[in-house]
């Protein structure tokens, strides 16, 4: 199954690229809210990254994992910590992001040393105990988290040479959210075709005869932990000096870990253009289009005092049921890997050992 | 002549019931080795415990001189002992020539492994025609070529197959087993395990009959193949 690198995807890239350079385009069409599109991208994007990064554990690897917000919080929480101003450390932006990803990873292989002893939903249940783990934490910790309220503010990143305004124009940071979109995209493009990238799929389709083929199925899978985390742990720090603080454990609970979830089984498990499809549906329809369409709703003066005024307040219907159908209608996802579509078209018969 | 594989009085098993008592068998070099028994009577248990799969409770495996009892799976693939699983256990979803540069995982030879591939598809001409389609849409016979070749990338010195003949037609079995022999001539020592006992005595040199998880009889495969309580518990005579 080789393909050569998607030809969408350098098309897309090209176009987000230009956008910001049509600065009008993007006042005038979305000048119903108070926030452009611009604006609410590099997020996007940013979320894009952490997606990837659960993909290569549920989608390649096939271990369910619902605790992926725990190593963006790591990631963020990091960054924070080593160039806030409060503290001593006073360590660049570039530095600290290199530092987090190294501290994501460790606490992937952390909790994936003991943790890949198990199996199927007691592996689940361990990374979703850790999630809750890592967040109450930060939570309980406050001479060295600030507790609840994050650490902040944070010093934006510093471009030898360029003085830019990361402050009040989005462009510094939908650019510097672009390439790291577009680093982790390929980064992932080249693991999927390595060695490592198939035996991950080996070990989806059949752990037993993996083992048989001399594939230390144990290390391979605390290898994809330590990816996923250290994918997100890079996503979050870049959040955090985005955010100009590491807003607070709740940023980073259960409910994030399993929308990014949900952002793959709709997008397609395993499938690389599926994730980016599915977060740009779910984050695009959570924090884009949402208040776009509560912009509208006021605006046109509708339902004064309804309940409906406010779409944003029962969005979370809307998504139920989109997921509910797309369970229904297209399990392997909009855009699938077409392995694990076969996998879900032709489930193999069982064999007994 | 030194055993290139031998198991000493090798007990395993799953949860509180032991599968295998004191089981002791030898592979030569250059030999066939067939063992066989029914449903349930140990042979997959014994594979897997030789494979590292399954883990010993007491007794020894040692292999080309070596003890492996302990020895983590990969490993044991390592040095030489490639195992064809029962029921065949191709990756579906991977390519064929994807399945059998899984068979080559623990090898970093590139030269090495190219040419095994080309001898996997000179020797299984199909594997070459659909190297480009998923295993999973080969047909059983197929599959099963996919297995043994898979297996055979790893370079093995002792090839161990799992039920080959498992749910195939009878014409496909002869040329299963002619593909044993084949490789048995160049020098290639497999441990056979099998319910179609009459095929696997034919081609094998010598055999072992499990039974409840004890080796119950062993001898040369011909006289196996004609001793009356063989001939009347497992070729149904």
């Amino acid at each position: 199954m080789k393909s050569n690198f998607p030809s969408w995807s350098v098309v897309l890239f090209a176009a987000l690229v230009l956008y910001p350079l049509f600065p009008a385009f993007d006042q005038h069409f979305f000048n119903v809210t108070s926030r452009s599109l611009g604006v609410e991208l590099p997020g996007l994007f940013l979320f894009a990254i952490l997606a990837l990064a659960l993909n290569v554990v549920v989608g390649y690897t096939g271990l369910l994992h619902l605790g992926i917000a725990a190593f963006f919080g790591i990631g963020a929480y990091t960054v924070g910590i080593l160039t806030a101003p409060i503290n001593p450390f006073g360590i660049s932006f570039w530095a600290a992001l290199l530092v987090a990803t190294v501290v994501a990873t460790l606490a992937g292989l952390l909790l994936g040393a003991p943790a890949l002893r198990l199996r199927g939903d007691y592996l689940a249940l361990v990374t979703l105990g850790f999630g809750e783990v890592v967040r109450f934490t930060i939570k309980n910790l406050p001479a060295i988290t600030e507790g609840p309220k994050g650490v902040s503010p944070l010093p934006a990143p510093v471009l030898p040479g360029v003085t830019v305004d990361w402050n009040t124009d989005y462009r510094p940071f939908y650019y510097l959210a672009l390439a790291a979109l577009a680093l982790t995209f390929y980064f992932l493009y080249r693991l999927e075709r390595s060695k490592l990238g198939r035996a991950w799929v080996a070990i989806r389709e059949d752990e037993l005869a993996a083992s048989c083929m001399g594939l230390n199925t144990s290390r391979l899978k605390l290898a994809a932990f330590a990816v996923t985390a250290g994918i997100a742990g890079f996503a979050g720090g870049i959040y955090a000096t985005k955010m100009t603080s590491t807003v607070g454990p709740e940023a980073y609970d259960f409910n994030k870990s399993i929308f990014v979830l949900c952002c793959l089984i709709l997008g397609g498990l395993g499938s690389r253009s599926g994730v980016l499809l599915g977060v740009f549906l779910l984050y695009g329809f959570d924090y884009i289009l949402s208040p776009i369409i509560d912009g509208f709703i006021q605006a046109s003066g509708l339902g004064q005092g309804k309940i409906w005024q406010q779409f944003s307040g029962w969005r979370l219907i809307v998504f139920g049921l989109v997921l509910i159908v797309v369970m229904r209608v297209r399990p392997q996802g909009l855009l699938p890997n077409d392995r694990v579509e076969e996998e879900l078209r032709h489930a193999p018969p069982a064999t007994g050992v | 002549m030194a055993a290139l594989l031998s198991l000493d009085l090798l007990r395993a098993g799953y949860g509180p019931i032991d599968a295998l008592h004191d089981v002791s068998i030898q592979v030569s070099e250059g030999e066939i080795v067939a063992l066989i028994g029914a449903n349930g009577a140990g042979k997959t248990t014994t594979l897997m415990s030789i494979s590292g799969v399954v883990k010993a409770r007491s007794g020894t495996v040692s292999f080309d001189g070596r003890d492996i009892t302990r020895m983590p799976a990969h490993e044991i693939v390592k040095l030489g002992l490639a195992q064809s699983p029962e029921g065949r256990k191709i990756f579906p979803r991977l390519t064929v020539l994807e399945n059998l540069q899984m068979g080559a995982f623990t090898r970093s030879d590139r030269d090495g492994v190219a040419t095994d591939l080309e001898k996997a598809f000179v020797m299984f001409p199909i594997l070459r025609e659909r190297k480009n389609q998923p295993g999973g849409l080969l047909s059983g016979g197929q599959q099963q070529m996919l297995a043994i070749a898979r297996a055979l990338m790893a370079r093995p010195k002792l090839l161990m197959l799992d039920e080959p003949s498992l749910g195939l037609a009878p014409q496909i079995v002869v040329q299963i087993f002619d593909v044993v022999k084949e490789l048995n001539k160049t020098g290639m020592s497999v441990l056979l395990v099998e319910q179609n006992a009459r095929m696997a005595l034919k081609v094998a040199h010598r055999g072992y009959v499990l039974e409840t998880g004890r080796v119950t009889m062993a001898d040369e495969a011909q006289k196996l193949l004609h001793d009356p309580r063989v001939r009347a518990a497992y070729l149904g005579e």
